[in-house]
């Protein structure tokens, strides 16, 4: 691997030696290295991403279109690391190099510790900026992204379904939930380019602030609401309930600055739909994690657990749809 | 069965686990794993200390609110239907809270603490 990095590198950044390649953990689906390159007296901090030889999960991206959006995002100035080359052939499985950021991304620790205290104050704000550059590229630039058959909602219901049925064990709490969302349809708004995954979890941080928005394999063209209310999901506050956006802020100046930089006209009660939705999801997302440990695919204490945990998302999901009347 | 009885028994494993394992693991990877193995004991202890009688108040509670006898399994299963096709039984929201409650109890019940 050291060979073939080098090999690339040298074309990108001159003569040099990959000095460190690390493999870091977690990614299941995909592998991340840490890679140091070393030219004459410069050192460049890098970030390989590798395809894992497991299962690619049903809506991720394959690295050569993730890299492409991670592209178009720079491109259209949004805060992400920087991404060098695409290699189709990292021996034998494709993967892409950025640069690697100095930053935190652990959602607990960007919360509670005192040192992203100013962090915490612009991040509602730095949030919605973000998202509203997103959602402004225009549709042309993102052809390569297979249309949705559906309204992203109707997709997003049978998606959840999906998942439920199997499951093969009953959840009357999240068909409560779905039939719920069936029955209040949300109005229909025009595609967007959707992160997918937009939460604090998967933002870097340092103490100044946003640094830069990881994590793009689940990009898509779907509802803008999506990326808004899934940093609300109560899960993604991580454990800092009172502040309804992502543990960091509130609401509404995070939803001001989104409209008024996109001309968009949304309340907060129009999120409700899709915070609902995202705790359904986060719930299922945990019980198919715990089936991943169960069925031998990823033995995992931690995987296991969740399959317990989803009854924290079935109250919420409840404890919504009560103060919802 | 002899004694160690089986919450003795998880309780030890767990105190081994706290007290010895975790003091000397300098990896983050490891403690967080090892945190996370301490909170499947717990969940394992609250099962056994109120597995039986969780589980009979909710065979009460479905009998109750489908009008039908079976295993637990079963009548969620039947519950579950229901409310996907849009019948759901009169009551059932109340039903609901009581039942995620229930596995709560087991599964952490320190969550429920978090609503007003």
């Amino acid at each position: 691997m050291k060979e073939v990095l080098e090999a690339t590198l040298r074309d990108l950044l001159g003569p040099g030696e990959v000095v460190r390649l690390q493999r870091l953990p977690g990614g299941a689906s995909k592998e991340a290295w840490a890679v140091d390159y070393r030219t004459g007296d410069a050192l460049h901090p890098l970030f390989l991403r590798r395809a894992a030889g497991g299962v690619i999960y049903r809506g991720t991206l394959s690295l050569a279109t993730e890299f492409r959006i991670l592209k178009l995002a720079q491109a259209h100035a949004v805060r992400v690391p920087e991404p060098l080359a695409y290699l189709p052939d990292m021996e034998g499985r494709e993967a892409f190099l950025m640069r690697r950021l100095e930053g935190e991304s652990i959602g607990t620790r960007v919360v509670r510790r005192p040192e992203y205290a100013k962090a915490r104050e612009q991040l509602p704000l730095a949030m919605a900026e973000e998202l509203a550059k997103i959602h402004t590229i225009p549709l042309e630039k993102v052809s390569f992204l297979p249309a949705p058959e559906a309204h992203p909602w109707r997709t997003a219901l049978e998606t959840a379904y999906e998942d439920l049925d199997a499951l093969e064990e009953p959840h009357p709490a999240l068909e409560w939930g779905l039939r719920w969302l069936q029955d209040h349809p949300p109005r229909e708004r025009p595609l967007v380019l959707v992160h997918g995954d937009f939460r604090v979890g998967n933002l870097l941080v340092d103490e100044e602030g946003l640094v830069a928005v990881l994590d793009w394999e689940f990009a898509h063209l779907g509802d803008p609401r999506e990326d808004l209310a899934w940093p609300l999901v109560r899960a993604w506050r991580f454990g800092e309930d009172a502040k309804r956006l992502g543990g960091v802020g509130e609401v509404g100046p995070f939803l001001e600055r989104y409209n008024a930089l996109t001309g968009q006209d949304f309340g907060e009660k129009e999120l409700f739909w899709w915070e609902v939705l995202g705790n359904v999801r986060w719930g299922l997302g945990a019980l198919k994690q715990a089936r991943r440990h169960l069925n031998g695919e990823e033995r995992s204490v931690e995987l296991a657990v969740l399959g317990r945990l989803a009854a924290e998302m079935e109250y919420e999901v409840l404890y919504l749809l009560e103060s919802y009347g | 069965m002899d004694r160690p009885t089986l919450d003795e028994l998880l309780e030890a494993v767990a105190e081994f686990l706290e007290r010895e394992v975790l003091p000397a693991l300098t990896d983050p990877r490891l403690r967080f794993q090892t945190l996370v193995a301490l909170n499947a004991l717990g969940i394992a202890r609250r099962q056994v200390a109120l597995g039986e009688d969780l589980e009979a108040e909710e065979r009460r509670a479905l009998t109750e609110l489908l009008g039908e006898e079976g295993e637990v399994d079963a009548l969620l299963t039947s519950l579950a239907l229901r409310i996907r096709q849009g019948h759901a039984p009169p009551g059932t929201f109340a039903y609901l809270k009581a039942h995620v409650v229930r596995k709560l109890k087991v599964a952490n019940p320190k969550y429920l603490e978090r609503y007003p």
